[in-house]
């Protein structure tokens, strides 16, 4: 049995990095939800756990019968064998019996059977982990709401005695509340799920313990039930050498006084087709040939796709690829919650040492991502990489190719680097034209030069121009270049 | 050493005659259950001594306030139970003959507490 001063495993370890490293034995939770948000999975969980290491670990059944519990678990991969079964739920005879009492309450008949068989097996088996489900249903074994409350804290009083550490379901409706046993309990955990948002879990009390606030994604899967729990950046800093990473490409090189700063966030925004995707492909295999790993996560385009055009613009994707130099990831839509999604990141960056995250595009993330608040979650994702030194670049679509616009809405705040490619038209006495240009308009750690650069994307990689001759302005519509002599670009 | 008090039960749900014979048995009394107005008759009148009567009209139709009145008249202490809904029928019940109404649904320590001072009263 574990000391009062350690921690015990719910058997999922998101949840338990939430509770700061579990829950404390001997007490009692309350894992609360409506129906079908995991309840039942997260207490059966919880008891699997108890019994790998080899406890005795009982489930007291009030509402699924022990065969469908063990097939809905096999289904979740969960293996039961070491579980003990207390089954109070009725029996098909019930129903079919012509004639029912009436002479007492459900309360007086029921409540003492029930009562001698939860004694019974905890004093035969002196369970170190109980799940209860539902300790709602002890709400019609009680006639008042004074019984109610005096039974269930008399009950989890009397399993704690024993040794035991409790969860027990709670089913909490707008008619029947379950306030009264919240307060019994020494911790909450709340399971929601909504359309809109997904799964979800939020810990609103644990007495005794610190917590991880807010709400955390939940995937119930042939895996069981998963937390990901939402990125705090604070906890990760790791020391970096904050260095100046070049494009290689020197003419961009120049404009940025050297390249970008290692641990910053870079905003490359721009109109579709202009080159923002393979600007931050071109940092990547900088990064490859010093002998860095990247990671490009893509929301909207294929990788195949990808690939193939890297190849023709003379960045040897595949081979980064095949040397493990280079990952992109596909983000499907609507497959990851925010939580989840950061977590694969986190996951990635922590165990293949990568140096650039990209991410493909921003507008992608806020529509492939389940859930709200994009600016929050894009925020404490791009602080922790951030924070471990990884350069993040975060691709910006901008639907218009007329206005000037830097970023969507709501992120700008979060870049230290501001890099906008745009349409630039180029008249002559013939013909006008679309060129592409980049410019920079924000770099937090260095100086840049500030004028329009013309952009260039061929087979044989980025040519970055020199600066454009007889510009008249920038920061306007859709800016426009006639040469000083015709026929000269 | 003392025998325990035989209790006649007269319920016409045989579930609920079950529940009430377990309650009463484990708190030492005999009982004797019927089911039906006929069964009711001879327990009358074959039964040895029977001291306490424990009725549910529920279920019965008028003949049971008959069998209630030939109780009062062997001096059988009656308690009667009735639906809350009756309003008449606890009326009736001390009519003929009932020493206490008792009040679907049942509180099992009203039950054993009332019969336990109506037998005080009457030894």
């Amino acid at each position: 049995m574990a000391g009062e001063s350690s921690r015990i495993s719910t058997g999922v370890a998101g949840l338990d990095e939430i509770l700061s490293g579990g829950l404390l034995p001997r007490r009692t939770y309350a894992v609360r939800g409506g129906p079908g948000t995991g309840k039942t999975i997260l207490g059966l969980h919880f008891l699997v756990a108890g019994a790998a290491q080899g406890e005795y670990a009982l489930c007291i059944t009030f509402s699924e019968p022990e065969r469908q519990l063990r097939k809905n678990a096999e289904s979740l991969g969960l293996d039961l064998h070491g579980l003990t079964f207390l089954d109070l739920t009725p029996t098909s005879d019930v129903f079919a019996r012509m004639q029912t009492y009436d002479i007492f309450t459900p309360a007086e008949v029921e409540r003492q059977p029930i009562t001698q068989k939860i004694l019974d097996k905890v004093s035969s088996l002196k369970p170190a982990r109980i799940f209860l489900d539902a300790m709602t249903q002890f709400r019609y074994l009680a006639t008042d709401e004074f019984q109610v409350r005096k039974q269930a804290l008399s009950l989890l009083r009397y399993l704690t005695e024993q040794g035991a550490t409790v969860l027990f379901a709670s089913e909490g409706t707008a008619m029947l509340p379950d306030d009264d046993l919240q307060f019994l309990s020494d911790g909450i955990v709340n399971l929601e799920f909504s359309l809109k948002f997904g799964r979800s879990v939020h810990v609103t009390k644990f007495r005794g313990s610190d917590f991880r606030g807010g709400c955390h994604a939940i995937r119930i899967s042939a895996k069981g039930l998963e937390v990901f729990p939402r990125l705090v950046p604070g906890e990760a800093q790791t020391p970096f050498v904050v260095e100046t990473i070049a494009s290689g490409v020197p003419e961009l090189d120049e404009v940025l006084h050297g390249g970008l700063e290692r641990g910053t966030i870079t905003i490359i925004s721009g109109p579709s087709g202009v080159g923002k995707t393979t600007l931050g492909l071109q940092f990547m295999k900088e990064a490859a040939r010093r002998g860095e790993h990247s990671v490009a996560y893509s929301f909207e385009e294929e990788v195949e796709i990808m690939l193939t055009r890297c190849e023709a613009i003379n960045i040897p994707a595949r081979a980064m690829r095949a040397k493990g130099m280079l990952d992109i990831v596909k983000v499907e839509p609507l497959t990851y919650s925010p939580d989840e999604f950061a977590r694969m990141v986190r996951r990635q960056v922590e165990t293949q040492k990568i140096s650039i995250v990209m991410i493909d595009s921003t507008a992608g993330y806020r529509l492939a991502l389940r859930g709200q608040d994009m600016v929050a979650h894009l925020h404490a994702l791009c602080k922790y990489l951030q924070n471990r030194g990884v350069t993040v670049l975060l691709i910006v679509e901008l639907e218009s190719l007329v206005t000037f616009e830097l970023t969507e809405a709501g992120i700008g705040y979060l870049a230290d680097n501001l890099l906008f490619l745009r349409y630039l038209e180029y008249k002559t006495r013939e013909r006008v034209e679309l060129r592409k240009t980049i410019g920079v308009l924000k770099k937090r750690a260095s100086d840049f030069e500030k004028d329009l650069r013309l952009l260039e994307i061929t087979p044989a990689g980025i040519k970055v121009g020199k600066s454009i001759p007889g510009l008249t302005s920038i920061l306007v519509q859709l800016p426009t270049w006639s040469p000083p002599e015709e026929g000269r670009r | 050493m003392a025998m325990p008090a035989r209790i006649l039960l007269v319920e016409h749900n045989p579930y609920n005659l079950e529940l009430l014979s377990t309650l009463l048995e484990k708190e030492g009394y005999l009982t004797l259950g019927v089911t039906t107005l006929e069964a009711f008759d001879q327990a009358l009148a074959n039964a040895p001594i029977i001291h306490l009567a424990l009725v549910d009209i529920d279920g019965f139709d008028r003949g049971i306030w008959l069998r209630c009145e030939a109780l009062h008249a062997r001096g059988i202490p009656l308690l009667v139970i009735a639906p809350g809904t009756s309003l008449a029928g606890r009326g009736e019940s001390y009519r003929y003959g009932a020493r206490g109404v008792l009040i679907k649904p049942l509180v099992t320590r009203e039950v054993v507490t009332a019969i336990a001072s109506l037998l005080e009263g009457s030894a």
